[in-house]
């Protein structure tokens, strides 16, 4: 027992880092403990291979909570996010999709495909922005509890009532069917073009264990429009230098305050004294105490691997215990000797945008049908980023890093014998897919690493491998994120807060879950 | 002039019971009915000489039991008789595993398969029950015309909250958690065994598109178990006479009220004046006129054919042409010379065979056969819900002959590629190819078989694409969004008419209850 903190935070990726920002502007002594050599946890940026530099895990950021940039002045700490121009989807018949920022020439780009569908996606968007609007103000709240005893259960129940009452009829239809359908089925009243659905489908998947045909995913859609760049929604960004970037500016932000961030500092446990918290042990047998202790981790490393049982009602237990994970995505990361090119776009044309390997809505469904029932896509799907057409100096000069994001890989080993095996052949069906695209794709290939939800969760200790701490379906949301109960930051131990993407509102860079948590803490008092 | 007090479109069984009630109360009531038998997919029929089946709606355990209080329907030889056996579910190794009402016996079976899921089995029915009984009061209200909602509607035990207060404080997360759940999801969090999972499983997805995965299929699995009258999953037992014995006492019950019903009457369209109905023009050419009119038709049939598009407000028509059908049942009925010896059932003894044989050995396989609809194909090894009525009714066959009643899923109502009149007896044989694994002799012992599509379900009963439920009973088509987003209160856009079909809440199963909660609302709002 050395030293004495008002906050530990377990955990240095963003929403730790935000938490800890948070806290420590406020006045508290704060310490940020990470296990890795770097802070960040899934939004780092590392040189695997001399010269080149990846964001390992994550791949864009525009889900950051605005007032969280305003709030710990992001911008002064470096955030620099420069929005992503294009979106290019190549079909299986060497057609494609390019979706451009301007209105203008996306309209002539959607009209050769559909001109109904041309029209239409200004309307699309208009009603996206409302919804965004309307669900925002719930994404910078903290989750009530209808179950609480009592007059503060009503009062919670009450607080629904209102905001929900102050919803349009129209909003709220719309509202209703965005918590509850496909995303396939929310496009097809809206849109005819394959492509296109299938291309404003992804944003309904990422992350998630469900097929766009599985209802439950328009809110995914949703969840990814709460984005805002420059007040404007939806946009995503990327930011300069990867999204390690991120967590670099929250980093440097919550140092300016005066926080403590220790890497390489493992935790083995939380030290509970009398059902409070008072401190954690390292792996290295060190205990440091403090005040308060808050977990940026996932629900299962927060109550079944850093508190002992006995520590939680048995109810608790169980409930974290059917949390569900289903970690769907991996991460394919090459270096490049040169710029690949894409068959259905001429010369060059595709080094700015995104490319978004997704042919068609089937596609996509079938992608997620191999992978459900163990195993992963034998043709998946693939969000393909070069962030040095960005930002060069992310590789040798002439030189590129490519980024590919991929689902559906299933976390169960079976039917491989060996998580090497898994990954190679993962790995290669990655490879030979995008090689249908971009021709001369595999002659490029300097350097590969491969990433199955498997390696994830061994390299950043994400549970299962999910990318958002937790599946975003409708029973996991709100105020039952994790479990019903304790949706508000706290935990049964007293002293014991959550601040991981577990929590509300969830998934992807959001800072949000960091944000509130800290908000919580403070407004206990005990710090 | 008008001609009565209330005109009913359809004497379907919600239509019956919807008169029934506005009759009882002293309404002069005419029910138009376009059939030669009232009854309409709750009908009993003759599909080879000396052979009747319930041809289309099979279920009868799931009427309303205040709807036949009220009503009183007994007294109009209304005589459900349960079975001991729910569900019988043999596997391809010979064993089986049968659901009975009693839940001792149930365990004691589920041993065979998981000694676990033996102990689980009876607190999963504990837990389940007082949510069952929740949504069985929920199933009874006027949906709130939500986000309209006054602190009343929070409060009040006729409304809304009611219901989901009635289950307890400490309960109520869990219950609003486990709504939209995938009954997969549910059942993983109670049992180990695919084959136990599969015996519950089915009774959620039986009468919806979706596979067992899908979110919103605990709710599906509630609702049939809050409706069901063995306080369990699934119903049990059937009528003398099939399915059409019940609306046959439906029938007498509205006439002895006072209700008068016209069959081979059907309407052609409804008469609107200056935006209001006024009455239906008959098919005959000849007008009734009424200042009340009760469309029991489906939601689509009755806003784009009743009535014509022009007419109604953009919105409507858009929402209306958004409905989802999508059945995915055939009804395939077997005269058999005799009942084929099932080898899962050793010693011969058929008590297990009376409530409904399952062929679909664990839930993975009901899932598997799902999938294929999602790309517009049925399933080449269909899950099959088979009754035999003759072993309890042995009039409906000639003496020593048997049925078979099956509802096979999955087959979409438009295949993807091809047309249903090249695969209609190829599926047909996927059917008794999925039967003869369990039945080796059952291809002997057909006489004739009769396979209903839901394409044909669709022409002989009037149901948009052969959806038995008016509308799939999914989350986004439920509760304030069902019929119609704005309209579920019973009345409907035009001023004058209401809807008491399964298109209204509650939904589809022969309950009753659209045309109970109907007649509330109109007598409600016309004094």
């Amino acid at each position: 027992m050395t030293e004495q903190y008002d906050a530990i935070i377990i955990g240095g990726g963003h929403n730790g880092l935000t938490c800890a920002a948070y806290l420590a502007k406020a006045g508290r002594k704060v310490l940020v403990l990470e296990k890795r050599h770097l802070v960040g946890g899934a939004a780092v940026s590392e040189e695997i291979f001399p010269g080149f530099k990846f964001t390992v895990c994550s791949y864009v950021v525009s889900l950051l909570r605005p007032e969280v940039i305003r709030e710990l002045e992001l911008a002064k700490h470096g955030l620099h996010i420069m929005p992503l121009l294009s979106s290019f989807a190549p079909t299986a018949d060497g057609d494609y999709l390019l979706t451009h920022p301007d209105e203008s020439s996306n309209y002539h780009e959607l009209r050769r495909h559909s001109k109904r569908d041309a029209e239409t996606f200004p309307l699309f968007n208009q009603m996206m922005y409302e919804m965004a609007h309307a669900v925002k103000p719930i994404l910078a709240t903290v989750p009530p509890d209808p179950g609480a005893p009592g007059l503060s259960g009503l009062r919670d129940l009450n607080y629904l009532r209102k905001h929900v009452q102050g919803m349009d009829k129209k909003s709220f239809h719309w509202l209703t069917k965005m918590m509850t359908m496909s995303v396939s089925d929310f496009l097809d009243e809206w849109f005819e073009t394959d492509i296109l659905k299938a291309l404003m489908a992804l944003n309904g998947i990422i992350g998630t264990m469900l097929g766009p045909k599985s209802p439950g995913t328009a809110y995914v859609l949703l969840h990814h429009y709460m984005g805002e760049l420059d007040g404007a929604f939806t946009a995503w960004g990327a930011q300069k230098g990867g999204t390690g970037g991120v967590s670099e500016a929250i980093a440097s932000a919550a140092r300016s305050y005066g926080a403590e961030i220790r890497c390489n500092a493992p935790v083995e446990q939380v030290l509970v004294k009398n059902g409070k918290a008072v401190g954690v042990v390292l792996e290295n047998g060190d205990e440091i105490r403090s005040k308060v202790v808050a977990s940026g981790c996932d629900p299962t490393v927060t109550f079944r691997k850093l508190v002992e049982e006995k520590e939680l009602p048995s109810e608790v237990v169980s409930a974290i215990d059917n949390f569900k994970y289903r970690g769907s995505s991996g991460k394919v990361n090459l270096a490049l000797d040169g710029i690949p090119k894409f068959s259905a776009l001429g010369e060059g044309a595709s080094a700015q945008c995104m490319a978004e390997i997704c042919p068609s809505m089937d596609y996509l469904e079938r992608a997620y049908d191999d992978a459900v029932y163990g195993g992963f896509s034998k043709r998946p799907f693939m969000d393909v980023e070069m962030p040095t057409a960005n930002d060069p100096t992310m590789a040798p000069p002439g030189k590129h890093v490519m980024s590919i994001f991929v689902q559906y890989a299933n976390y169960a080993l079976e039917p491989y014998e060996s998580r090497d095996a898994q990954r190679d052949a993962f790995g290669n069906a990655v490879v030979d897919t995008l090689a249908e695209f971009v021709p001369n794709l595999k002659d490029l290939i300097l350097h590969k690493q491969v990433l199955t939800p498997w390696d994830i969760e061994q390299r950043i200790g994400l549970t299962e491998g999910n990318i958002f701490q937790g599946e975003l379906t409708l029973d996991q949301l709100f105020f039952f994120r994790p479990v019903p109960g304790w949706s508000d930051y706290r935990t049964p131990i007293k002293n014991y807060y959550q601040c991981g993407s577990g929590t509300h509102p969830g998934g992807g860079i959001t800072a949000g879950p960091g944000r509130l948590g800290a908000l919580e803490i403070l407004k206990d008092g005990q710090v | 002039m008008s001609d009565c007090d209330v005109i009913i479109i359809g004497a379907g069984h919600n239509g019956l019971v919807a008169a029934s009630y506005l009759a009882k109360a002293g309404r002069k009531v005419i029910v138009l009915e376009k059939n030669a038998q009232a009854g309409g997919a709750a009908v009993s029929e003759e599909f080879f000489p000396g052979f009747k089946a319930s041809t289309c709606a099979g279920g009868a355990g799931y009427l309303s039991e205040k709807v036949v209080a009220d009503l009183k329907l007994a007294q109009h030889g209304l005589a459900i008789e349960p079975s001991d056996a729910l569900v019988f579910v043999p596997q391809p190794d010979g064993s089986n595993l049968t659901i009975w009402r009693d839940v001792d016996r149930t365990a004691k079976e589920i041993e065979k398969f998981s000694a676990a899921d033996a102990e689980a089995y009876p607190r999963f029915v504990e837990a389940m029950r007082p949510m069952a009984e929740a949504v069985e009061s929920l199933l009874r209200i006027t949906p709130p015309d939500l986000p309209d909602v006054g602190w009343e509607d929070l409060t009040s035990a006729r409304t809304m909250a009611g219901p989901v207060w009635k289950i307890g404080r400490k309960q109520i997360s869990q219950f609003l958690k486990t709504l939209p759940m995938p009954v997969a999801d549910l059942l993983d969090e109670w049992f180990e065994s695919d084959v136990v999972m599969g015996a519950i499983a089915s009774s959620a997805v039986r009468d919806i598109t979706w596979g067992p995965r899908e979110s919103g299929t605990a709710y599906t699995l509630l609702y049939n178990w809050a409706l069901s009258n063995t306080g369990l999953f699934r119903s049990s037992g059937g009528m003398q006479g099939g399915m059409g014995a019940i609306t046959g006492a439906i029938a007498r019950a509205a006439a002895a009220f006072g209700a008068e019903i016209r069959t081979d009457c059907p309407v052609s369209d409804i008469l609107l004046e200056g935006g209001r109905a006024v009455g239906v023009r008959l098919a005959s050419g000849e007008s009734l006129k009424a200042p009340t009119l009760v469309s029991g038709a489906d939601p689509r049939t009755t806003f784009t054919r009743l009535i014509h598009p022009s007419a109604l407000d953009l919105t409507v028509v858009r929402h209306t042409r958004n409905i989802k059908y999508r059945g995915s049942a055939a009804r395939v009925h077997l005269a058999l010379a005799d009942l084929p010896e099932i080898t899962a059932l050793a010693g011969g003894d058929t008590e297990a065979l009376e409530g409904s044989v399952q062929i679909a050995p664990n839930m993975t396989y009901i899932q598997r056969a799902y999938d294929c609809t999602k790309y517009g194909e049925y399933a080449p090894h269909p899950y099959l819900d088979i009754e035999i009525p003759t072993l309890r009714d042995p009039g409906l066959a000639p003496e020593g002959r048997h049925i078979m009643s099956i509802t096979a899923k999955y087959a979409p109502y438009a295949l993807r590629s091809g047309s249903w009149e090249d695969h209609r007896e190829n599926f047909g044989e996927a059917v008794l190819s999925a039967l003869e694994v369990y039945m080796p002799k059952i291809r002997d012992a057909v006489l004739h078989r009769e396979i209903l599509l839901p394409v044909d379900l669709e022409e002989r009963f009037g149901l948009p694409e052969g959806n038995g439920s008016h509308g799939d009973m999914t989350l986004d088509q439920f509760l304030h969004m069902r019929p119609l987003p704005g309209y579920a209160q019973y009345k409907s856009p035009v001023e004058g008419l209401y809807l008491c079909g399964a298109g209204a809440h509650p939904g589809g199963g022969v309950t009753g209850l659209p045309g109970h909660n109907a007649a509330r609302e109109i007598l409600r709002a016309t004094g």
